[in-house]
């Protein structure tokens, strides 16, 4: 029996229908399999920089930049190689013959996306499993299979696992996650939202919807591990993900199509209001005597989803018609103090996205320093204030950039984003979600 | 979908409906006085006027973009287009009647001109787009009624004077001296452009509007002027917002109908 009353329509990342009458619940990270799957993928997948690797050997360069050991160098032909290393990585990271291990060559053996077997990860209570295991396994590999002795093989370590653990993460290794270390996670349950925008916006190879959507999932899925979807919360944070993240009733998209061509943030407002009174979400309180009517509605938490929809398509629409990442916190603060005005009903996530956007505006427009928005997430100091509903925005915005950075999203992600763009779930996971929905939604 | 007329913003006071009117995109800004394109780009000071626009890539139909249902959906503005660099126009609104308070400038231009970033600080507002888009919207913000050669500043550095006395001629203050009163021809000419370079020959900017004129169209609320608290249903409308959002914020669900 379905805990909550809500069903939705689910859409493509193209507006086509794929199913209607979905529960919401069809779309929670405590029952999609595909989102299930989704956060194992972000567990399990590592990016292996091979070809990273034969540098700092040849060059002595190891442990983050100019930081050279002169006179230690070894010529390894690790690319050249890599189908063997790729081969021997997996028999030793292998639980059972035949398990989910995988081990991928890209990029003429440049890069290696690596799955670790979930068993590995389920002896233990940590995620960095998946970048220790791999680290671990890769050194041995090196050093078995190109017959390092022992004189060398402290360089072989350097060069994978870079200066850990005199510093506290990896700096400058050459085995990566979506993860960063829990030590830089700045409260429970953020490992999730701790994950550069710039990541994302390649993972979906800078498709803005599947951006946003991947974003939208790994952000709520965080809510249920943070504490903040249950009890009261819950159904705000499934129909945030269901509107904002997973195009329901493809809100997203027609708004979009309804302002593409000449449509400014504030017709994007007003097209949300539009939507959300004839869909039956908001109604006319009362008229002041200027002649203002005031708007209610006795569902809030639909109301945040329809609103949060909105902000996604003003994103698109302002960020899209500039090509430009950087106007996402404008869009954050003013769609929201727009919507305000124009109905008298709060803003998206009941005022924290406007919060948000003052921080992230002085923080990615060179006032205090910061970076561009490539480089904000969900456990960033400026951004982590709202629950779910601001760094999906970022994401998209940050795929529709057409090169306005000096910093390119590219040079931020390093092979982290190219590497995992290569595991389907991860990249079309609009498509993923909407398909286990389905297969699941009798059951609920 | 239902017949909805868009209404801006709330409140009973004649700055409330000044606020309405200048956030209505269907209101057509008066304007007061034209300034050439090439006096507006050596007011700006990013390029010579003449010379082509710079670019930080290239153009879109040479760059080939990603495969993105929005990008096919959402019409590039002529500027990003063409890959021109993200240029701005900045400027300083004196708390003296000056037609604009800052938010209004976010709230107007995000209402008006697409693919904008607006920032809104104490003293300043930069508006950020790219550059033969800003050109096109710069135009606007200082040709018409919302620009008050005396009380409003383009100030790209250096912004300091939003809060301080004006000058014996009505100007706001300016650190850097970039404005000036002709007294000849009563109208303030700008010396140095928008950072303060000096300007190989002065801009005219026109007129200060009379201080009648700029009490009726403003947008500020003054304890001198119209003052905030006169607004009933302004400050009603604000405090439901601020109610609603806490109390929302305590229990979703029990925010019903009200």
């Amino acid at each position: 029996m379905a805990k909550y009353p809500d069903k939705v329509n689910l859409y493509d990342d193209r507006g086509k229908l794929f199913d209607t009458n979905v529960p919401i619940e069809a779309l929670s990270p405590l029952k999609n399999t595909a989102i299930q799957k989704i956060i194992s993928y972000v567990k399990q997948c590592v990016a292996v920089n091979l070809e990273g690797v034969e540098k700092a050997l040849a060059t002595g360069e190891v442990g983050g930049k100019w930081c050279i050991i002169r006179g230690r160098s070894l010529k390894l032909d690790l690319v050249k190689n890599a189908g063997s290393v790729a081969d021997s990585l997996k028999k030793c990271l292998q639980v059972d013959p035949g398990d989910d291990t995988e081990v991928k060559v890209l990029k003429g053996g440049k890069h290696l996306l690596v799955k670790v077997p979930a068993k590995r990860l389920n002896a233990g209570v940590e995620y960095t499993t998946g970048v220790t295991a791999v680290a671990a396994a890769l050194c041995c590999t090196i050093i078995e299979n190109f017959k390092v002795n022992i004189w060398d093989a402290d360089l072989v370590h350097a060069a994978v696992w870079g200066r850990y653990p005199q510093t506290m993460e990896m700096l400058g290794g050459n085995v990566s996650s979506l993860l960063a270390v829990p030590q830089q996670n700045e409260g429970m349950g953020y490992a999730l939202r701790n994950i550069p925008c710039a990541h994302i916006a390649l993972i979906a190879k800078k498709n803005a919807m599947n951006a946003a959507a991947l974003s939208s999932i790994l952000e709520q899925t965080a809510m249920f591990e943070m504490g903040d979807a249950i009890g009261s919360f819950e159904r705000f944070h499934l129909l945030g993900l269901a509107y904002q993240g997973l195009n329901a009733d493809n809100i997203v998209y027609d708004l979009v199509k309804e302002n593409a061509k000449t449509g400014t943030l504030g017709d994007v407002v007003i097209s949300t209001v539009k939507r959300a009174l004839s869909d039956g979400v908001i109604k006319p309180l009362k008229k002041t005597p200027s002649g203002y009517t005031l708007y209610t509605t006795s569902d809030l938490n639909k109301w945040n989803a329809y609103a949060a929809a909105g902000l996604l398509a003003g994103t698109m629409i302002t960020c899209g018609a500039a090509r430009s990442m950087q106007h996402a916190p404008s869009v954050f603060i003013y769609f929201n103090d727009l919507i305000e005005r124009e109905t008298g009903l709060p803003g998206v996530d009941f005022g924290r996205v406007a919060g948000t956007g003052v921080e992230m505006s002085f923080f990615s427009h060179s006032i205090y320093g910061g970076g561009n928005p490539a480089v904000f997430h969900g456990n960033h100091i400026v951004t982590r204030h709202s629950k779910g509903f601001t760094i999906p925005c970022v994401a998209a915005a940050v795929a529709l950039d057409a090169g306005t950075t000096i910093y390119t999203p590219e040079k931020i992600s390093g092979v982290v984003g190219e590497v995992l763009s290569e595991v389907p779930e991860l990249r079309e996971s609009l498509r993923y979600v909407n398909e286990a929905a389905v297969s699941i939604k009798g059951g609920i | 979908m239902v017949d909805y007329k868009p209404q801006y913003y709330p409140g009973g006071s004649k700055i409330a409906a000044n606020r309405r009117k200048y956030i209505d995109p269907k209101y057509t800004l008066r304007k007061l006085r034209t300034i050439s394109d090439d006096d507006l780009v050596r007011l700006m000071g990013h390029r010579v006027p003449g010379e082509a626009y710079k670019s930080v890539h290239p153009p879109l139909e040479e760059l080939g973009e990603p495969a993105c249902p929005i990008r096919e959906l959402v019409e590039p503005t002529p500027g990003a287009k063409a890959g021109d660099r993200i240029r701005y126009i900045q400027f300083t609104d004196s708390v003296y009647f000056a037609p604009l308070t800052p938010y209004m400038r976010a709230w107007m231009g995000h209402m008006r001109y697409r693919g904008v970033d607006i920032g809104v600080l104490s003293g300043r507002v930069p508006l950020e787009a790219r550059e033969r888009d800003l050109e096109k919207v710069a135009k606007d913000l200082v040709e018409t009624e919302i620009f008050d050669p005396a009380r409003v500043g383009i100030r790209g550095a250096t912004v300091h004077g939003h809060a301080l006395r004006l000058d014996e001629n009505g100007l706001m203050f300016d650190a850097l001296r970039r404005f000036q009163y002709d007294k000849n021809k009563g109208e303030v000419v700008y010396v140095k452009d928008q950072v303060g370079v000096p300007l190989d020959r002065p801009i005219y900017v026109g007129k200060p509007i009379p201080e009648e004129e700029l009490r009726r169209i403003t947008s500020q609320f003054r304890v001198d002027g119209e003052p905030f608290r006169n607004d009933a249903e302004l400050i009603q409308f604000v405090q439901r917002i601020h109610m609603l959002r806490t109390e929302a914020g305590f229990d979703p669900n029990k925010v019903k109908d009200i």
